[in-house]
């Protein structure tokens, strides 16, 4: 009866989990950090393959609020940003992410296309979606306030801010001498001995 | 022969028809129905909002005034003042007194509560919310028959929506199925004690109800209105009404009719233009069932003009009850129709009760044995014996129902039941040429 409103719930709630790890996954990889468990290449594939799961699962999530009548969205409020009357501003928030996230996935896919520099400047916009996507779910989430969504709603801002701050410390990819290469360095040096 | 001739049709779109219909009707007739069509689901927080506005808040204290001076009148059956109602809850609340919103519709003709619970979800729970202020309670238990499947769906999403916003915490609770367990005492009694048999009054629930509290026990449709009075003033609701009683009020029309369904009228409409909205005929109805199990039959002659209005059904007899209004076809035999309603009585009953265990059981198959052609010599002489013998005789007013209801079977198809008593037959099988 209320099928497609657990299915929204539910698939915006994976979507925020998922779109919490693409972005640490994403942190990580900006600054090339791997180790031997994680090997760059490893924390690459994840970061692209777990940002087209959640594009999965933002595309059900989506879907299934706006077939559900009981919302009575239009088809065109999942791309404009604050055009709807239903919940406008956290509606509207939850759009302004999905966009962002969009034009991160398509200049991806277009890499070749678009030349580095464009994708690179654009997926900059990866971490103004992930913010506003949070703030959609608080601000019209059911579940918000319920202690179970509090709990992953806290690890996934937790996660997220813990690798912000952590590169930030780290500073940029190209500055810093990632681990694997000091681990090289010091194969290097005993090779030299 | 069939038994299920007052038996709403189950695949029949109840709730499609008479919403659709809505457009149709005049302002003043069309309240709570009035919005989009049922087609639409259940009307979300949003859109409730935009038709009707937000809740005035300065009015919960005050209202109890407005409502005594509206005159609305509860719609579970018994048609008790609301105002009244409420006043006597506040009176002993200080401030701990327990909403209980009644939705079990266990009547089995009535589909109002449902579909209204079903599609217009926020104005149930305005009102419970209106009455929780207004009487001073915090709690409001939403007592819906488990049998109620969109009701509860369309409940449990309203108050989700709401969750952020509620003064008062809104418990969801599945009211077992059952003729009996929409009884007050029975609903207190079942959300205390997870037991859904009626308990003896007094105590009434009003004084010790929910966990020992003051307790308002309300019908969905009463509180309903509730939610527009606070809206729209008490002069407002006296605007519809075609006879004393004033307002609109939900019926729920079934049997051998063309277009089923539930519908709003202006109370004191004759039944006569209800019959017809719904396509039946007078010389299309042996006769009409009134008010419900709880109600009575009442002759095509006597009802097609009664105005359906409790203040004039009352004094001649009839009942308004929950406003269901059921149109046996000539085909079908009164006889039968009454012990197969008398039987659903019998076992519907809590079994707490001698009068109403025994008495009962013997109505029914005594009727039965009328209805199959297989009589006791003395059989219909019992009955009349029996229908004076047995009201309140209960804890509660079952048994005084279901006298009730055999009696204007005896006054109504008496031909019949006198024809079945002495072997000559049935006048619905020879009609229809059917044995």
């Amino acid at each position: 009866m209320n099928f497609l409103w657990y299915a929204a719930r539910g698939a915006g709630v994976v979507s925020l989990i998922l779109l919490s790890a693409v972005l640490v996954l994403g942190i990580v990889t900006s600054v090339r950090w791997s180790s031997a468990a994680l090997p760059r290449f490893v924390t690459a594939q994840l970061h692209r393959n777990l940002a087209l799961l959640s594009l999965a699962f933002l595309g059900i999530h989506i879907v299934t609020a706006v077939v559900d009548p009981y919302t009575s969205l239009g088809w065109l409020t999942v791309v404009i940003p604050f055009s709807s009357d239903y919940r406008q501003l956290w509606l509207g928030l939850g759009v302004v992410s999905v966009d962002l996230a969009l034009a991160v996935v398509v200049t991806s896919l277009l890499r070749d296309r678009v030349g580095y520099r464009v994708w690179r400047t654009v997926h900059w916009l990866a971490y103004g979606a992930w913010p506003f996507a949070v703030l959609h779910g608080l601000g019209t989430g059911t579940d918000a306030f319920a202690p179970w969504m509090l709990v992953i709603q806290g690890l996934c801002v937790a996660a997220v801010v813990a690798a912000v701050w952590w590169r930030m410390s780290v500073g940029h990819a190209g500055q810093q001498v990632s681990a694997s290469s000091t681990l090289a360095a010091q194969q290097l040096d005993t090779d030299a001995r | 022969m069939t038994l299920t001739s007052t038996r709403p049709d189950p695949s029949a779109t109840h709730t499609g028809t008479a919403f659709a219909r809505r457009a149709s009707a005049s302002q003043t007739s069309t309240r709570l129905l009035a919005g989009p069509p049922a087609v639409a689901g259940a009307e979300s927080l949003f859109d409730h909002r935009a038709r009707l506005g937000p809740l005035p808040g300065r009015v919960a204290t005050q209202l109890i005034p407005v409502l005594e001076r509206s005159g609305l009148l509860g719609r579970g059956g018994a048609g008790f003042p609301v105002g009244r109602k409420w006043r006597s809850v506040a009176e002993r609340s200080e401030g701990r007194a327990v909403v209980l919103v009644n939705g079990a519709e266990g009547e089995p003709l009535s589909r109002k509560d449902r579909n209204l619970m079903a599609f217009r979800p926020h104005l149930v729970i305005d009102g419970a919310v209106l009455a929780a202020a207004a009487v001073g309670a915090d709690a409001i238990v939403l007592y819906v028959g488990a049998e109620h499947a969109s009701a509860r769906a369309a409940l449990t999403r309203a108050v989700a929506e709401r969750t952020r916003e509620l003064a008062v915490p809104i418990q969801l609770v599945a009211a077992p199925v059952g003729y009996v367990s929409g009884e007050e005492s029975a609903a207190v009694h079942f959300v205390n004690a997870g037991d859904p048999r009626p308990t003896n009054v007094p105590p009434r629930p009003h004084e010790r109800g929910v966990h020992g509290r003051p307790t308002l026990v309300q019908n969905v449709e009463s509180l309903a209105h509730a939610a527009l009075i606070a809206r729209h003033g008490d002069a407002w609701y006296r605007q519809a009404g075609l006879g004393d009683t004033p307002g609109t009020a939900l019926l729920t029309v079934a049997g051998a009719v063309t277009q089923p369904g539930v519908r709003e009228i202006q109370i004191g409409t004759p039944l006569g233009e209800v019959a017809a909205g719904a396509g039946a005929t007078r010389e299309g109805t042996r006769g009409i069932l009134l008010g419900g199990y709880f109600g009575g039959w009442a002759g095509v002659d006597e009802a097609w003009n009664l105005p359906l209005d409790p203040a004039v059904m009352r004094p001649r007899g009839f009942a308004f009850g929950c406003g269901v209004v059921s149109f046996l076809s000539p085909a079908e035999c009164g006889v039968m129709a009454t012990g197969r309603i008398l039987d659903f009585m019998a076992r519907s009953s809590a079994g707490q009760c001698g009068p109403c265990v025994f008495g009962l059981r013997a109505i029914a198959d005594a009727t039965h044995r009328l209805a199959t052609g297989t009589p006791d010599p003395d059989d219909l002489a019992r009955l009349e014996r029996w229908s004076g013998e047995i009201a309140e005789r209960g804890a509660c007013r079952h048994p005084d129902g279901a006298v009730g209801f055999l009696r204007s079977g005896l006054r109504v198809f008496g031909d019949d039941f006198v024809r079945h008593q002495a072997r000559r037959g049935c006048e619905a099988r020879a009609r229809t040429g059917t044995n």
